[in-house]
């Protein structure tokens, strides 16, 4: 019996190293400045890392945050307002580091004012506003920020394709790591007891704020890094594009699709969403919105708890009806 | 068949994988009171909750009046007349007294006899009438207990279910309480009654029936009960 | 721009925060209603307000139908809109916890909003009558016509619903079961028809509070989510689940932002609000009217 587990395991982790093998050769086969797949990929690893971001404080921790957009448009800020000034460079890991440790700080400070006072959905109403209030500061901030038309980087200095690619890449499979590491850990535990009954943690010891902060910065910590990355591939930071809820919303709903407080969860509901983004954005692209709101609503009356939820109920049926397709497929071959 | 009040038959209740009641069967006569008596988790509100249908029971059947209760909905049992009073009363703490009251009549045939249900309850408990217009939640605990009883006899029950109705009342509130609760049954209401005071319980039961771990321990009329050695140690024995 | 306004500026800033404020209570009430009933955040209720924002406009632009009296064909419209929308929708969705109510609410806007920019196109569009530039002065206050029909309208929808839930039975049922579900059922209460019936006022609060909002404001599809939003501070303002704090609230909220445009600049409104919003959760997270958002 441990010996099947454990070789349902190692399948686990071969098949991850698979799927890691090919994004890694995908930009050899492919050009990629000119294919349209390595944009799918590259904007499917930004969110989501975003969305694993968010499911560390939401999904794992049930603090439910809306304030995602705040640490994105914070990193990209900081990638901005230090190249332009000089002192960092074109994707210098100085501007990563500084735009991850920014929006760490900044999740830090909200997370001591709020989740030290605010629960459930006032805790979501509070993140929504710190959001909001950084996109108004943004808005005003005169020549620091450079209000509305938002401050333009010097697009000269791109060089390929590959690069961005390769950085999303390694910001997401960083996040992915850090996840699982956090997860199996007592940390993992204390979160997921948080959870489930704050009160009853607290009164195991666990340090319930201290711990509900930790998740909140390394969430936000992953998404200032993909707002550095952002604001180097756009060449241009302006609050309707790196401070738009969409940031936050985009990455929560596939978090949600997926199956929130799943480790698959948010991978799997991200490459869904885009991909169904993308495909009527394609064939329909007038009416692609309308698709995606209709999409949103079927799968939320439909598979409620999420896509992953759904395959761990009907894994059984789900598995049959594989092998009998598989089966037929054989047949008809032969 | 006979014509009980109430009668469960072998009604099993799960919570997922955890059984609650296994194999429960019990009957109420009409004019009667029930007491269940048992251990803190030994099913006894799990019970209540099945008839009143707010949770689901896995097998077994419930009758009332000998009609099957299956595939009702809670508001359809109220309407048969089984009144649960929950346990830690349950009141709406934003609503006045009043409106407390008038909601125990929401079944739309009890409505005509609103004022005078309301009066009834106000000879009842006099103490509600002083406190009208105030907000529950600023009742003291036998007042809520009080209400919370007046607002299920709103409805008109022929059944009325209290769960724990003494808990956390001084023993001077409780003694009163078990007083009215009698004068309730002579006056013709049944009465099911869940408590863990076990003394009290059994002093105006009829009849009375022991849960352990959800499943019937013993049962026998109270005075029987009262003098069974086997009962005094597993049930009285433990609590003293 | 001085700091320091005189005293008729500053009426007539009290006044215009007022007439603003107004329409941010009469969405508050729904969405307070909906969320105290059904533990529901509604997101979607600034969209429903532009929905009827728009149908009104229609309604002038096809059948010259006056805005006011259109109230008259939106009102029930919306109420059996609602009512459609939970029984369809939310009452399955409600088992499946918050998160789930949020995504769908959120997929009901994100649907409707591109609804109507195909419909509607993203153009800024506003409902012109024949009283929508008639003001009258009193002292230095100048006060629109327009403004003070809708703000009077707002306050009869407002005292309609408070009356509903005061006086009625399914009104007392509505409070009940928002304070607990499960006792409601113990006592004979359908709480899917309450919820139902509480969707649908709510619902019907987002259509009276959009065609108050067309006949002010120019608007476009997106405004909707904005709507929500400062909705959401209203009831923070007010006190969650209480109908007169929903609409003080949001009075409150437009009288902040109406001063703090003038003191500050238009372009910091927002950002005070917020600010405002995010102190108040956390020092008084019962509202800021406290005990007083106890009672209905």
């Amino acid at each position: 019996m441990l010996r099947l587990n454990q070789m349902k395991v190692h399948t686990k982790y071969i098949a991850g190293l698979i799927v890691v093998i090919f994004f890694v050769l995908c930009p050899l086969f492919l050009n990629s400045e000119r294919s349209y797949f390595i944009y799918f990929l590259y904007t499917t690893f930004i969110y989501i890392t975003i969305a694993q971001g968010w499911n560390l404080i939401a999904g794992y921790t049930g603090q439910v945050s809306l304030g995602q957009h705040a640490f994105f448009g914070l990193g990209a800020y900081i990638t901005a307002i230090t190249w332009r000034a000089g002192l960092t460079g074109y994707f210098d890991p100085l501007a990563f580091l500084l735009s991850g440790t920014g929006a760490l700080l900044l999740a830090a400070i909200v997370g001591v004012v709020l989740l030290s006072k605010l629960r459930d959905d006032y805790f979501s109403l509070g993140t929504l506003g710190i959001g909001e209030i950084l996109r108004v500061a943004a808005l005003n901030g005169g020549s620091f920020t450079e209000g509305a038309a938002g401050i333009s980087l010097n697009s000269t200095a791109y060089k390929s394709m590959n690069h961005y690619y390769y950085t999303a890449l390694f910001i997401m499979l960083f996040t992915l790591v850090v996840i699982v590491l956090l997860i199996r850990s007592r940390v993992g535990l204390a979160l997921i007891a948080i959870r489930e009954d704050e009160t009853a943690a607290s009164a195991n010891g666990i340090p319930v704020l201290r711990y509900k902060i930790l998740a909140f910065s390394i969430g936000a910590f992953v998404t200032g890094l993909c707002g550095s990355l952002n604001a180097y591939y756009i060449f241009h930071v302006h609050p309707p594009g790196v401070l738009s809820l969409n940031w936050v919303v985009i990455p929560v709903l596939m978090c949600i699709l997926g199956g929130a407080g799943t480790f698959m969860g948010p991978i799997l509901g991200a490459f869904v969403l885009s991909i169904a983004f993308e495909l009527t954005s394609i064939w329909m692209p007038e009416i692609h919105p309308i698709f995606s709101g209709a999409f949103i609503v079927l799968v939320t009356l439909f598979m409620p708890s999420g896509i992953m939820y759904y395959i761990t109920n009907h894994k059984s049926m789900i598995m049959r009806r594989l092998r009998l397709t598989v089966f037929k497929w054989m047949n008809q071959k032969a | 068949m006979e014509n009980h009040l109430l009668e469960l038959r072998s009604v099993d209740v799960s919570y997922g994988d955890a059984q609650a009641v296994g194999n429960f069967s019990f009957y109420i006569d009409k004019g009667k009171i029930i007491t269940l008596v048992g251990a803190n988790g030994a099913g006894k509100s799990t019970i209540l909750n099945a008839i009143s249908k707010i949770i689901p029971t896995s097998s077994g059947e419930i009758f009332f009046s000998g009609m099957s209760t299956a595939g009702l909905k809670p508001e359809d049992i109220v309407k048969l007349g089984i009144c649960q009073v929950p346990e830690g009363r349950h009141l709406f703490t934003k609503l006045t007294v009043l409106e407390n009251l008038e909601l125990g009549a929401y079944p739309v045939h009890t409505r005509p006899f609103m004022k005078d249900s309301i009066e009834k309850a106000f000879t009842l408990f006099p103490i509600l009438k002083e406190r009208i217009n105030q907000s529950s939640g600023t009742l003291s605990g036998g007042e809520q207990q009080m209400l919370a009883i007046a607002r299920a006899l709103m409805a008109r029950p022929k059944l009325l279910m209290l769960d724990e109705p003494s808990l956390g009342l001084a023993p001077k509130v409780v003694s009163l309480l078990f007083k009215t609760i009698k004068k309730l049954n002579n006056d013709g209401v049944t009465i099911l009654l869940v408590e863990q005071n076990v003394h009290q319980a059994m002093e105006i039961a009829d009849y009375a029936y022991v849960l352990q771990t959800g499943t019937c321990k013993m049962d026998g009329h109270c005075h029987d009960l009262l003098k069974n050695s086997d009962f005094k140690n597993t049930i009285l024995g433990i609590r003293e | 721009m001085s700091y320091f306004p005189s005293l008729a500026v500053f009426f007539q800033i009290i006044i215009n925060g007022t007439f603003l404020g107004t329409m941010y209570g009469v969405a508050a009430i729904g969405l307070s209603l909906i969320f105290g009933c059904m533990q529901v955040l509604f997101i979607a209720q600034g969209t429903m307000m532009i929905l009827a924002a728009y149908s009104v406009f229609w309604l002038v632009y096809f059948m010259s139908i006056d805005p006011l009296i259109s109230i008259l064909i939106i009102i029930p419209v919306f109420l059996v809109l609602g009512w459609i929308m939970y029984k369809g929708m939310f009452q399955r969705v409600s088992q499946a916890g918050p998160s789930s109510t949020l995504l769908l609410a959120f997929g009901l806007m994100v649907f409707m909003e591109s609804m109507m920019l195909f419909i509607w196109s993203p153009n800024i569009r506003s409902v012109k009558t024949s009283y929508s530039t008639s003001a009258f002065q009193i002292g230095d206050i100048t006060i629109s016509v327009s403004r003070l029909i809708v703000t009077v309208v707002a306050g009869i929808a407002t005292c309609l619903v408070y009356l509903f839930l005061k006086k009625t039975m399914t009104g007392k049922a509505i409070r009940g079961v928002s304070e607990d579900r499960v006792t409601g059922m113990l006592l004979g209460i359908n709480p899917n028809r309450v919820s139902a019936i509480t969707f649908a006022i709510g619902i019907a609060m987002a259509g009276v509070a959009g065609v108050a909002t067309c006949l002010i404001y120019p608007f476009d599809p997106y405004f909707g989510f904005l709507f929500s939003l400062k909705a959401l501070i209203a009831i923070a303002f007010g006190g969650l689940g209480s109908v007169g704090g929903a609409l003080l609230g949001g009075i409150i909220l437009g009288i902040l932002e109406s001063l703090s445009s003038y003191t500050i600049s238009p372009g910091w409104a927002d950002a005070i609000a917020y600010a405002a919003f995010i102190l108040v959760l956390i020092f008084r997270p019962q509202g800021l009217l406290g005990k007083a958002a106890d009672k209905v």
